[in-house]
């Protein structure tokens, strides 16, 4: 279902449906797993809270299909115009909490020199919210004084195209592909979780010239490179398992790593547009070393971003909401199935997210002002227990550990094999 | 610029609160701020008359307070007119039960404003008294007890059904039309009922089914009209499938 009216024209009538990976997040949603992330940005200065204000206020002007907010139908949600402002509210409340009912689904936390970008799921990926966020921050730079090329200046007056806010999955979709296999179940960290409200992060920041000098070496690009850490540290975890412990714990390690397809198919949607590829190593072949995790997941992820097996994967998540008798479903019966398919086709097949908004890039004027980005992921839920955001700006790159457990094992490891390969990381406090 | 001591940011120097956490930047603001709150309060006191300061509770209590006047006086009039003439309490009886059974009413109405269901009950409780009182001055055939305490049953649970959906409307307009008819529609096809056994012994409906389908027939098109026709653009964004 498309869009059926212009925004610009009437948007008190604005509406469009979820978009395909969207559709899951309503359901699955709590106090807990809030299905919201954040993009931060860290300025060199204290932010000057007035021209933010502005630059907000202009950012709006251009993105008006992200101010909605969620409602039910029937028999699916659906997004609605909500004509109200994006709330730019003090840093001081807990981490991705969730959007109320009736409010709109982004709001910008700032404090000191950091601005965020807090938004739900349900709207759009990492990719849109950057866009969103480096979209303020170059009218920030301009209402501040600073040089801003004309194409950024002019933002607000250009054209809004209906490609920005269409449903990418569905221009993509290709009736009668055969469906994908179910994977087994993977391993899962064994960590007690805290109380609730439970979710913390770790932020890191290393060289970005270190480590893609590293992964250069090893011929692979920085986000295999950091998979395969991510799965070496998870074979360590398990290799110090007890028996007991062992025995009973599924053997097969998996990341899921999103990947955004607007690299590979043309669009300029600002709503969800990524899939998964899921590297594994099965440890019932025994023990790997690191280098046989970097050269297999090297494969397995040049595997699975070729174009037909994308495809293949956009037809199996699109296909099953064409079908009639899925769509027939009242909604409530549906999120019931959404929340148990959530779980056991979801979660349970992978034992770690590592999410890189990859190197962001910003017209030269506007970068002078800003240190670093992090990329917040959503709080994982109580099977994934820890994931891992990264986010490339400059000569850095941050690393941002999300995590529900009382153990820190998991990134002290991460981090000191970085130390050990020469890549020297701080962690930073905020605030 | 000045830095907010709270959130950091640097607001404009000449502000007096910050405008992202709202923490008041007393530099020059001291007198600034006594000026901007006696300003509104003057503007207050000029729009507001005395009567319409009070709460909705004082208002109610100045009605309450000028009926009991009135009725408690014309209580004493017709009393001592009665005893005058008569030297006894004779047609006095009559006005001074229903001046009772008002105040009563006034009294729940004033006090319990907002419980609706215990206002309604005991405001039920005092008609109740009021029949089996009548029907004890005059001593008649007992219909007041049989039929009128029913009837007068059946319509406060329907009053009361009516303010409850009128009250827990979302939106009011079209709908409270519709929720009365409906009520006025049930309550008639009931008083036939009543009416039929108490005169006749089998319980017969006549009249009051004719009613009652026009009235459905008005009240589903104003329902329709009210929750349908208003927003004829909704119905495609909930139903999309």
């Amino acid at each position: 279902v498309k869009a059926d009216t212009d925004i610009a024209s009437d948007p008190g009538k604005f509406w469009f449906a979820l978009d395909n990976a969207a559709k899951i997040y309503p359901a699955v949603i709590t106090e807990n797993v809030t299905n919201v992330f954040r993009v931060t940005a860290i300025l060199k200065q204290p932010i000057k809270i007035k021209q933010l204000l502005k630059a907000v206020l202009r950012a709006e002007k251009r993105f008006p299909y992200l101010c909605v907010q969620l409602r039910e139908g029937f028999f699916w949600y659906y997004l609605e115009h909500l004509p109200r402002h994006i709330p730019i509210e003090p840093d001081e409340h807990h981490l991705c909490r969730k959007f109320r009912k009736g409010s709109l689904l982004i709001r910008i936390p700032v404090s000191h020199n950091s601005i965020s970008i807090e938004c739900s799921h349900i709207l759009t990926d990492g990719t849109g919210a950057l866009e969103l966020l480096k979209a303020v921050l170059v009218f920030y730079a301009d209402e501040c004084g600073v040089a801003v090329p004309t194409e950024y200046r002019s933002g607000h007056s250009a054209v809004i195209s209906e490609e920005e806010y269409e449903d990418a999955y569905n221009r993509y979709f290709k009736a009668e592909i055969p469906p994908m296999v179910k994977r087994s179940k993977a391993f899962h960290l064994p960590f007690p979780l805290k109380s609730s409200p439970r979710f913390e992060r770790l932020n890191a920041v290393i060289s970005l010239e270190q480590i893609k000098k590293i992964s250069r070496e090893k011929g692979v690009s920085i986000t295999v490179y950091l998979v395969a850490v991510y799965l070496y540290i998870l074979q360590e975890i398990f290799e110090e398992l007890n028996g007991a412990g062992k025995f009973k714990r599924n053997k097969k390690l998996r990341i899921q790593v999103p990947i955004n397809l607007r690299n590979i198919f043309s669009s300029k949607t600002m709503r969800n547009f990524t899939l998964f590829v899921m590297p594994e190593i099965d440890l019932r072949l025994g023990h790997y070393t690191f280098e046989e995790i970097l050269k297999s997941v090297y494969h397995q992820t040049k595997l699975e971003t070729e174009e037909k097996l994308i495809n293949k994967n956009i037809s199996r998540n699109v296909g099953s909401e064409k079908k009639l008798y899925v769509r027939g479903i009242p909604l409530f019966l549906k999120s019931l199935i959404l929340r148990l398919k959530y779980y056991s086709l979801g979660t349970s097949q992978y034992s770690g997210v590592i999410t890189n908004l990859g190197k962001i890039e910003l017209p030269e004027e506007t970068a002078g002002l800003i240190g670093y980005f992090i990329m917040t992921p959503p709080p994982p839920n109580k099977m994934l227990k820890i994931n891992c955001g990264v986010a490339g700006f400059g000569e850095k790159l941050t690393l941002s550990f999300g995590n529900i457990t009382q153990s820190q094992e998991f990134e002290k490891k991460f981090l000191q094999f970085l130390n050990d390969q020469n890549i020297s990381a701080d962690t930073i406090t905020i605030k | 610029m000045i830095q907010c001591p709270n959130c950091r940011v640097e607001v404009e120097e000449n502000a007096n609160f910050c405008s992202l956490c709202g923490e008041p930047l007393f530099s020059a603001a001291a007198e600034n701020n006594a000026f901007t709150k006696s300003g509104r309060l003057r503007r207050e006191e000029k729009i507001l008359t005395d009567y319409q300061k009070l709460s909705g509770f004082q208002k109610r209590k100045i009605f309450w307070k000028i009926s009991a006047f009135i009725l408690i006086s014309g209580i004493i009039v017709t009393m001592l007119i009665d005893f005058i003439t008569h030297q006894n309490i004779t047609w006095s009886k009559y006005p001074v039960t229903v001046s009772l059974i008002l105040m009563i009413n006034f009294t729940l109405n004033t006090f319990l404003h907002r419980k609706i269901f215990l206002v309604m009950a005991l405001s039920f409780l005092s008609m109740m008294i009021f029949f089996i009182l009548l029907d004890m001055y005059v001593i008649n055939s007992g219909w007041k007890i049989h039929l009128g305490i029913p009837l007068i049953l059946i319509a406060y649970v329907a009053i009361y059904f009516l303010i409850y959906f009128i009250r827990n409307a979302k939106q009011k307009g079209l709908n409270i039309i519709a929720y009365s008819l409906l009520a006025l529609g049930l309550l008639s096809l009931t008083a036939e009922g009543l009416i039929s056994v108490y005169s006749t012994g089998d319980l017969h409906f006549g009249w009051s089914l004719i009613v009652l389908a026009t009235i459905l027939f008005i009240a589903g098109l104003l329902l329709y009209i009210h929750y349908r026709l208003k927003k004829a653009t909704d119905l495609k964004r909930f139903f999309h499938i």
